[in-house]
């Protein structure tokens, strides 16, 4: 059965658990997208000159013969000029990657409702989330001309997943499952097809996310570097020049697509790197053979080039204030917003506020695998889980750091998400000492020292150090309020910060027994985004790193899972990789918020934070208010920078 | 004179030996590395980066090797000119230092510069005019230099410089010339970012000078000769330039063994917040993030030019003074 992937994505988003329980595999087929009838290309001012001169093949060829085309219209945008420069601020050669992430063009992207709708593809067929058949678009071309066609899955299949050299612990886990990994076939050149014996729910989310899942790659241009397409010596004397060891570091230098390092790299992006690192300012230019255009017939993106300027990370709010960036959010905080409001009278800009979505701007997560055995059982113990969050005054934290901004919260998913519930949130989130303190008396933590301080089963005095990373300041804020309040408890709580990866190690190593951090990554799921957050899959999850790293080294490493509570976890999240229908991923991920917020396995504040975003007055396109977060939304990407445009300058 | 500079050479390579064990050894305590350490940033982000992956990364270049190889491998490299391998540029260490090296030293040579011309003449007059409010007060200005953190005062500097002059913050340049090459429009601009940086890391040197300028000179003025030029009626500038001020630029010289790598190195905390684009934060970058080749090899460049800066300085002593050329031969 055939369905426009998109078509189908939005009825099950739409029609909610009514649709959902007839089941994925007997999806109806779907009216096609409305797609309007685009006008004849127009040449791009940026390459006219190079088309005249025969450099560059004019517009309509080089746009593929069924380009997506972007309704502005319906999205209640503007249709744009091209041209104009975006100039952005960044912290390092790394934040290279933020392009990629800003850019988002992907084989299948979400648009801003959270619908998956085929963006490179030109459609994608989904059978019970088994058999994926890929459409390319005819005449799709990588951004130096060549075509973008099935050999170009074909070799990262078979010439890069499955290659000792290149992936030595196989194909990426998002290809595998049940640890399985898919038949792969060409049907022809613009038809792939995957096919695994089990359901593989995770595929499209990781197709479609910040960081995507790479099952392509330019083929035409990595060949030089791999010896069973290349010249031998020629390729000898290319490793010699790269002054790497052999062949498979200059492949895996020379093809990275997340971070976009080498300009000779062909890419599908909106925007390609121009300038070689080491350097100071990158430019982007645009991609003459990017796949989008608008009904007026221009190709996108309309802005012409992205200028990267790296800079100290903390200089940037300043140098934003200065009026030197057009679009700019990464390194500004909520702590900036009235410094940057402040330079609205002398700059052109705006700042605008966009809502975050962590699952909450700071959490207090308790160690469940520290190394002290009488925190450790008292950590592990439900009840004074509970007590120290309804020992929190979330209210005054809201009022005095977040000028009441923010939304008092536990660690959950927020109401934009539609597997958000009102008790999620709730649960040992209000304010009540005097539970609290029952709670802890009922544990045995009777005793009191002429402090007040309660007192430990061996004697101790119940002090705690919350560990924090250095990077945000706004934490050690945070906790000077939550000391206060967790004194009322009678328990003394100091804060100490150190720089992330020392934070990192001590938790690791069991050393550290509360820490505050960012709350869950993705607090803006749907059902179909794999439930990630909920269950301990990797060691970064502070509140069970242990356990996160023995799932995650397959049993080797870590400390194994002996609390049935999150054992549960870990079960209904194999069960949902292993779903056939939304009803069941719905399901499932209810179980878990529900569980995940009942147990208080991490300590929430507040989320709905602000994100201030400044955007020059001269840019269109930009929402007044929208979600900022990595996942989903890749920052800008689900908003379509390329859709952006700018004033044209005034003659 | 020949023996001592033999002997003062061949020490030059069990010192840089030891220090590069030293360096070496230090960077590897760590219990984390670079690849853990990006993870965990990439984490922060909710990117993922998968063991596997990391232990491909660690394989990739040479982790998986025990330390004690990997330092022979280091030292052997940086012998013939391989600085090793940035894991964060992902480049070769040496080409990433050297389009910076370049404005470092024009930052440099110019803070001395600048340095000299405020620290001898005040240096000069306080000595002359001991206790005098003139003293007094240049002294007070000197020292209000060096007290004044630098970084404190790079931050009002530049806020002022955008407010008043319209510069761009921080940089050595309008980013507008970034990795253009040289060019007068470009040059201009470096200059005009130039002189924040070089008043800034300038004052503290300029402090610390005019103390040590006065106090040689003071103790030199003094001296009988001083008082025995005077009586013969030589001019007082002529008596003070030509003796007592000759006589007190020794420590200056020896000096020189410091200014080396401060040339390279010069004023890393102020590069950081005036987001220069000299090595000093490259060098901090690399250590905050264990990028082990890159920090390590800087580190061992910094002490090459100490070692030799030192030898510089006590070979042009013994050229320059025959006091101690003197005593150098009869210890013989």
């Amino acid at each position: 059965m055939k369905v426009v992937l998109a078509c189908l994505l939005a009825l099950w988003f739409a029609a909610g658990l009514a649709r959902a329980d007839e089941g994925a595999g007997s999806a109806a087929a779907a009216p096609p997208e409305t797609v309007p009838a685009a006008a004849a290309p127009v040449e791009t001012p940026f390459f006219a000159a190079a088309v005249a001169k025969g450099k560059l093949p004019p517009v309509a060829e080089r746009l593929p013969k069924d380009p997506r085309v972007v309704d502005l219209a319906a999205m209640k945008r503007e249709v744009g000029v091209p041209g104009g420069a975006w100039r952005m601020l960044m912290g390092d050669q790394r934040d290279l990657r933020m392009m990629t992430i800003y850019s988002y063009a992907r084989l299948v992207t979400l648009n801003d409702k959270l619908d998956f709708v085929p963006d490179i593809l030109a459609s994608l067929d989904n059978q019970d989330d088994k058999v994926f058949t890929l459409h390319l678009r005819d005449g799709h071309k990588w951004s130096d001309g060549q075509p973008f066609t099935a050999e170009d899955f074909r070799y990262y299949w078979d010439d890069v997943a499955n290659d000792k050299r290149l992936s030595p612990s196989g194909p990426d886990p998002a290809l595998l499952a049940n640890g399985k990994p898919p038949k792969f076939e060409v049907i022809d050149p613009l038809t792939v097809r995957y096919t695994w014996a089990d359901p593989n729910p995770g595929f499209l989310p990781a197709l479609a996310a910040a960081q995507p899942l790479y099952i392509f790659m330019p083929a035409h241009y990595l060949k030089q570097f791999n010896p069973k397409y290349a010249d031998k010596d020629k390729l000898a004397g290319l490793v010699k020049a790269a002054h790497v060891m052999d062949w498979g570091a200059l492949h895996e230098r020379r093809g990275r697509q997340y971070r976009p390092e080498n300009p000779k790299l062909p890419t599908l992006e909106p925007w390609r790197n121009t300038t070689k690192p080491p350097a100071e300012e990158f430019i982007f230019e645009r991609n003459p053979y990017f796949h989008r255009d608008d009904t007026a017939g221009h190709q996108l993106p309309y802005i012409d080039t992205v200028r990267m300027v790296l800079s100290t990370s903390s200089l940037i709010p300043a140098k934003t204030v200065s009026g030197e960036a057009d679009l700019q959010a990464r390194y500004l905080n909520f702590e900036d917003y009235t410094f940057l409001k402040g330079a609205e009278r002398i700059h052109d800009f705006q700042t605008r506020l966009w809502e975050q979505g962590f699952g909450s701007y700071a959490a207090i997560l308790p160690n469940l695998n520290c190394k002290d055995p009488d925190w450790r059982k008292l950590v592990r113990d439900v009840r004074f889980r509970r007590a120290l969050s309804l020992g929190i005054n979330r209210h005054d934290i809201n009022q005095v750091i977040f000028f009441g901004l923010a939304r008092e919260s536990a660690d959950t998913v927020l109401p934009q998400s539609p597997l958000y519930k009102p008790e999620y949130a709730a649960a040992y989130s209000n304010y009540d000492p005097a539970a609290a303190n029952a709670l802890l008396d009922a544990i045995g933590l009777d005793k009191r020292d002429k402090d007040g301080v309660r007192l430990m089963p061996d004697g101790r005095r119940l002090e705690v150090t919350v560990e924090g990373p250095g990077q945000d300041t706004t934490y050690g804020d945070i906790m000077e309020l939550v000391t206060s309040d967790w004194a009322k408890l009678g328990i003394r709580a100091f804060s100490h910060t150190s720089h992330l990866d020392i934070f990192r190690q001590r938790i690791l190593s069991g050393d550290t027994v509360l820490s505050i951090y960012q709350g869950i990554d993705n607090g803006v799921p749907t059902a179909e985004f794999e439930p990630l957050d909920l269950a301990p899959l990797r060691d970064s999850q502070y509140q069970w790193s242990g356990f996160g790293l023995n799932l995650e080294s397959a049993g080797h490493q870590g400390i194994k899972i002996d609390m049935p509570e999150v054992q549960r976890l870990v079960d209904l999240y194999r069960e949902w990789r292993r779903s056939e229908t939304i009803a069941d991923q719905r399901r499932i991920w209810g179980e878990m918020l529900s569980l995940y917020s009942q147990q208080v396995f991490s300590i929430g504040i507040v989320n709905g934070t602000q994100q201030p975003v400044v955007v020059s007055n001269r840019l269109h396109n930009v929402p007044e208010k929208a979600l900022f977060s990595f996942e989903p939304g890749s920052y800008f990407g689900i908003y379509m920078p390329d859709t952006f445009w700018f004033d044209p300058p005034k003659s | 004179m020949l023996t001592y500079l033999v002997r003062r050479v061949l020490i030059i390579i069990p010192t840089l030996f030891v220090t590069s064990a030293l360096i070496f050894t230090v960077m590897s305590l760590s219990p984390s590395d670079y690849f853990t350490n990006l993870a965990a940033e990439m984490a922060a982000q909710g990117e993922k980066v998968d063991t596997g992956r990391i232990a491909f990364l660690k394989k990739e270049y040479g982790f998986d090797k025990p330390p004690v190889e990997r330092y022979f491998l280091w030292v052997g490299g940086m012998l013939h000119g391989d600085f090793g391998y940035s894991f964060e540029y992902q480049l070769p260490v040496k080409d990433i230092v050297g389009d910076r090296v370049v404005l470092t030293m024009l930052l440099s040579f110019t803070t001395i510069v600048f340095t000299w011309l405020v620290a001898f003449p005040i240096g000069i007059y306080s000595a002359t005019h001991q206790y005098s409010w003139g003293d007094y007060g240049l002294t007070t200005l000197g020292l209000l230099g060096l007290a004044i953190p630098h970084f404190l005062l790079a931050l009002v500097f530049m806020y002022f410089a955008n407010l008043w002059f319209g510069l761009s913050i921080g940089g050595l340049m309008d980013p507008r010339y970034f990795d253009k090459p040289m060019s007068w429009a470009k040059f201009v601009s470096v200059l005009s970012h130039l002189w924040i940086p070089v008043i800034i890391i300038g004052t503290a040197g300029t402090g610390s000078m005019i103390r040590a300028v006065r106090a040689n000179l003071l103790e030199e003025l003094q001296k009988q000769y001083v008082t025995t030029a005077r009586a013969k009626g030589l001019h007082p500038f002529k008596v003070l330039m030509k003796y007592p001020f000759r006589m007190s630029l020794n420590f200056f010289i020896s000096d020189i063994g410091s200014i080396l790598p401060a040339i390279i190195s010069g004023g890393e905390l102020v590069a950081i917040v005036l987001s220069l684009q000299t090595t000093g934060p490259l060098l901090i970058r690399a250590l905050q993030s264990q990028d082990m080749y890159l920090a390590g090899s800087f580190l061992m460049f910094l002490a090459t030019l100490t070692v030799v800066g030192v030898l510089v300085s006590d070979v042009a002593l013994a050229f320059l003074d025959p006091r101690i050329r003197m005593q150098g031969g009869a210890t013989k």
